[in-house]
């Protein structure tokens, strides 16, 4: 899944792709010769694809994993600047993280193209919230572009290059969900395989590449003119159209344009509305939205905040227009939260038209989630967390600590839930360490301790200050790194640690152990997840000597994602061998499905376990927590997996 | 919905191939000519969460399929096929995979297969069960219950025209490359578990 290969197709083919690969198709066919990314949810596969072609193309273009948003932003600037078509991609919450070299490029400008990828997540399905990124285009003054859906992902960020490299600004490509992650037919272009090497060259110009007061002051000024004009000139942009000429305006901004359009079709509206399709929706082009308020009703269709409507009714309030606009604010006709729904389109326009909406949109069947159980995500069978989560709770028990669980954003993340509690605040990448220097400053009573659990990718990302702070100013502070090879809640990219790079070769793998000496760190420990007992050993040791020293402490808990453990066992052959309960020897005392909570494993109606063979990963920790010794291998098991298990990287 | 359309929801749990199965039947139905747009859970909810997949076939532009207006719905497991079934349109069929996966909450009540099923039956005017799973184990590879799901989905009808075994099977070839062949075989080993089903 994690290749993409369709992203080099032949030109004049038509190809499902998703929407991600489709935008890397258009980077291509624009000439990008600079790509760099953090992998987060719903962004990754734009550089995931974009590191395929530059395997296959021989190192063009470059494609990078970066460390965090703010070093990819910055790593495309610098590009950028030196002449190259750049692009840096992230889910929203990244560009929260590199928003500071973000604002500084639309003053700035660049040399080559520089396009600020921005997946948002409406409905928080992968996040943390749910921001809207177009603000940060009207905020830091730089224009923002988004597909009308999946359908022309590639086509937008086709133009959303070249569009930057004609102004010399920055652009925001912005997404949704909905259109990185829904596959369609793509129609592939040319891609100019002799505009692709990563090639530049600097022009030395303080006056231009500096931000000094008396620079600065000057280009902001500049900022302003551009603005004006880009508000004009956005109106011809390509993907921008005029449907019907009906009395009501419909603007389907971005994906909206998807679900109006179906819904004008559903509703059998076409003679009533004039179908706006806009795809450009900061700065709202003036002279569209100058024939927007010549119609008596608008009704706006976009996803996320009323970014467009609250820009319309701006300037009908300037122009003096009387147009009703309707949309998100005021009385809304539609939600204010959440992804769009066509029964919600459909229900708002039949408001606006008189037409009859269908059954299914004005009294939609009930969602039956109440009468079923919920099903969150969890921790996969074999995960390293599961087995470390558990010892950790033990460890914690044995010595009557209060732990405060200061969480961080990974697969760990999941620690929230039940049996676990390992995660008492979750704020965002870096947090928990970050976080945690408070908590340890300030929770003093006799068994008060601040534990930070943070992984692998995330501490690469942005756990190393605040553990450079722990230690500068002395902060009572156990840090859990789950190191498990990779970064995997996105789908298994690799990281510094891993000593891999975006497009395969070698690089020099880091060791999280090494880092943490370097700034300071004096006692640092490294445990085995899945060897339950040497987990709590460990952890013993590190609880006992923050509480005693006062001092931070660090515990790499090394073990493989069982997801990238089990494809390399594919890989290689070797085939792991799955457990069954002994009935004679289970008392049902319930300790592995409900304090170890292995989803393989399940209760019989007699209160016995059972494990489920289609879900077993053959990790063998049951073995180690069940008191009667009463799960055994279905076979001798294989030492070679025990082994994958502990060190299984990404391809 | 303008009868030019087809929805289908594609239902499981992080993990079981839903969105394998909704590629093969978006590539199977491009084949054909005919349109596909297909809306995938990603990220955090892959985790062994509930998943689904929205399949719109013929002359669709949004992404997602409201409540109640699917034509079809395909289910890896049973829990999720009643989470799911209040998409369904009347007159809409039910491929759904004799497996049940209790989630691992401690403590929560699960309900019974029977009552799982007259929750997907009244919603659904047509409804199939298939043991994809336990077959898929009996071939020695889990991974392929989601191509025999498909098979019994394209024998029972709920592709209507859009889709046939052949091209299903092309689909396969295309999507899955060096390991289509265990995968056709379950495609055509679910199409023959539905028709003695019927």
């Amino acid at each position: 899944m994690a290749h993409h290969r369709e992203v080099l197709s032949p030109p004049g083919k038509r190809v499902i792709m998703l929407g991600n690969v489709a935008i890397a198709r258009g980077f291509l066919e624009a000439g990008l010769q600079f790509a760099a990314a953090y992998p987060g949810t719903p962004s990754t596969e734009i550089v995931e694809a974009l590191s395929t072609a530059s395997r296959v193309l021989g190192g063009k273009p470059y494609v990078e994993w970066s460390v965090n948003e703010k070093v990819a932003l910055e790593a495309a600037l610098g590009a950028a600047i030196a002449g190259a078509r750049a692009i840096a991609a992230m889910k929203h919450v990244g560009l929260n993280v590199a928003a500071d070299p973000f604002f500084s490029s639309a003053y700035l400008g660049v040399d080559g193209a520089l396009v600020v990828v921005s997946a948002d997540d409406p409905w928080m399905w992968s996040s943390q919230n749910e921001q809207d990124n177009r603000w940060y285009g009207l905020h830091a003054y730089v224009a923002v572009i988004e597909p009308t859906g999946p359908q022309d992902a590639k086509e937008a960020a086709r133009l959303a290059l070249t569009y930057s490299e004609k102004y010399k600004r920055p652009f925001i490509l912005r997404t949704t969900t909905r259109i990185a992650h829904t596959r369609v037919p793509v129609d592939t272009g040319e891609i100019p395989l002799d505009k692709l090497e990563p090639r530049g060259e600097f022009h030395k110009d303080p006056a231009r590449w500096t931000l000094v007061p008396q620079y600065a002051r000057r280009k902001r000024l500049e900022l302003l003119d551009y603005w004006d004009k880009i508000a004009e000139e956005l109106a011809s942009f390509p993907l921008n159209s005029i449907e019907g000429s009906g009395d009501v305006a419909v603007v389907g901004v971005g994906l909206g344009h998807r679900y109006a359009r179906e819904a004008v079709r559903v509703l059998g509206a076409e003679d009533m509305v004039t179908l706006y399709k806009v795809a450009t929706s900061v700065p709202f082009p003036r002279p569209l939205a100058e024939k927007i308020l010549s119609h008596d009703t608008v009704l706006v269709v976009e996803e996320g905040d009323p970014v467009a409507e609250t820009q319309l009714k701006a300037m009908a309030q300037e122009a003096g227009a009387k147009t009703r606009i309707l949309g998100k604010r005021g009385e809304p006709l539609l939600p204010r939260y959440g992804e769009l729904g066509l029964d919600k389109v459909v229900k708002a326009l039949a408001k606006v038209t008189g037409k009859e909406a269908p059954k299914w949109a004005l009294e939609p069947p009930e969602s039956l989630d109440e009468k079923l159980p919920p099903r969150p995500p969890v921790l996969c069978p074999g995960c390293p967390y599961r087995g470390f989560f558990y010892a950790l709770r033990r460890a914690v028990n044995k010595l009557r600590l209060k732990p405060v669980y200061s969480g961080d954003i990974g697969c760990y993340s999941l620690g929230v839930l039940p049996p676990f509690h390992v995660q008492d605040t979750i704020i965002e990448m870096g947090g928990s360490i970050g976080a945690g220097n408070g908590f340890a400053h300030v929770l003093r009573g006799d068994n008060d301790i601040a534990i930070a659990i943070i992984g692998d990718s995330t501490f690469f990302h942005s756990g190393i200050t605040p553990l450079l702070n722990a230690v500068y100013n002395n902060a009572p502070l156990l840090v859990i790194v789950l190191d498990n090879h990779t970064t995997a809640m996105t789908g298994h990219q690799p990281h510094p640690g891993t000593g891999i790079r975006a497009t395969g070769e070698p690089g020099r793998a880091m060791s999280i152990e090494s880092v943490a000496r370097e700034v300071g760190v004096e006692k640092i420990l490294v445990a085995d997840p899945f060897d339950v007992k040497d987990s709590e050993a460990k952890l013993l040791e590190a609880l006992r000597y923050v509480k005693e020293n006062k001092k931070p402490a660090v515990l790499v808990a090394k073990g493989a994602c069982i997801l990238v453990a089990l494809r390399t066992a594919y890989r290689m052959g070797v085939k792991p061998v799955a457990y069954k309960v002994n009935l004679d020897k289970c008392t049902g005392c319930g300790i592995c499905y409900t304090v170890f909570n292995c989803p393989a494993i399940h209760r019989r109606s007699d209160k016995k376990a059972e494990i489920d063979p289609a879900l077993c990963t053959g990790c063998g920790v049951c073995a180690q927590i069940c008191p009667f010794n009463a799960f055994e291998p279905v076979a001798e098991p294989n030492p070679e997996w025990f082994k994958i298990m502990r060190t299984a990287k990404p391809e | 919905m303008a009868g030019d359309v087809l929805n289908i929801v594609v239902t499981g749990i992080g993990g079981q191939g839903q969105i394998t199965l909704a590629r093969v039947i978006a590539e199977a139905a491009l084949l054909n000519g005919v349109n596909a747009i297909v809306a995938e859970t990603h990220g955090l909810s892959q985790r062994g969460g509930t998943v689904i997949v929205h399949v719109r076939l013929g002359n669709a532009d949004a992404p997602l399929i409201p409540p109640g207006a699917a034509d079809a719905l395909l289910s890896m497991e049973l829990i999720e096929a009643a989470r799911y079934s209040y998409y369904l349109a009347e007159g809409s069929i039910a491929v759904v995979n004799d497996y049940l996966v209790p989630p691992p909450l401690p403590g929560v009540k699960i309900p019974e297969p029977s009552e799982l099923v007259s929750m997907v039956k009244t919603r659904a005017s047509k409804l199939v069960i298939v043991p994809a799973t336990q077959e898929a184990l009996e071939r020695g590879d889990v991974r392929v219950a989601n191509m025999i799901l498909l098979g019994a989905a394209i024998e029972a009808g709920a592709l209507k025209d859009y889709i046939d075994l052949e091209a299903a099977e092309k689909a396969i070839q295309n999507v899955l490359g060096k390991a289509a062949k265990p995968n056709i075989a379950a495609l055509h080993r679910g199409a023959e578990l539905a028709r003695t089903k019927q």
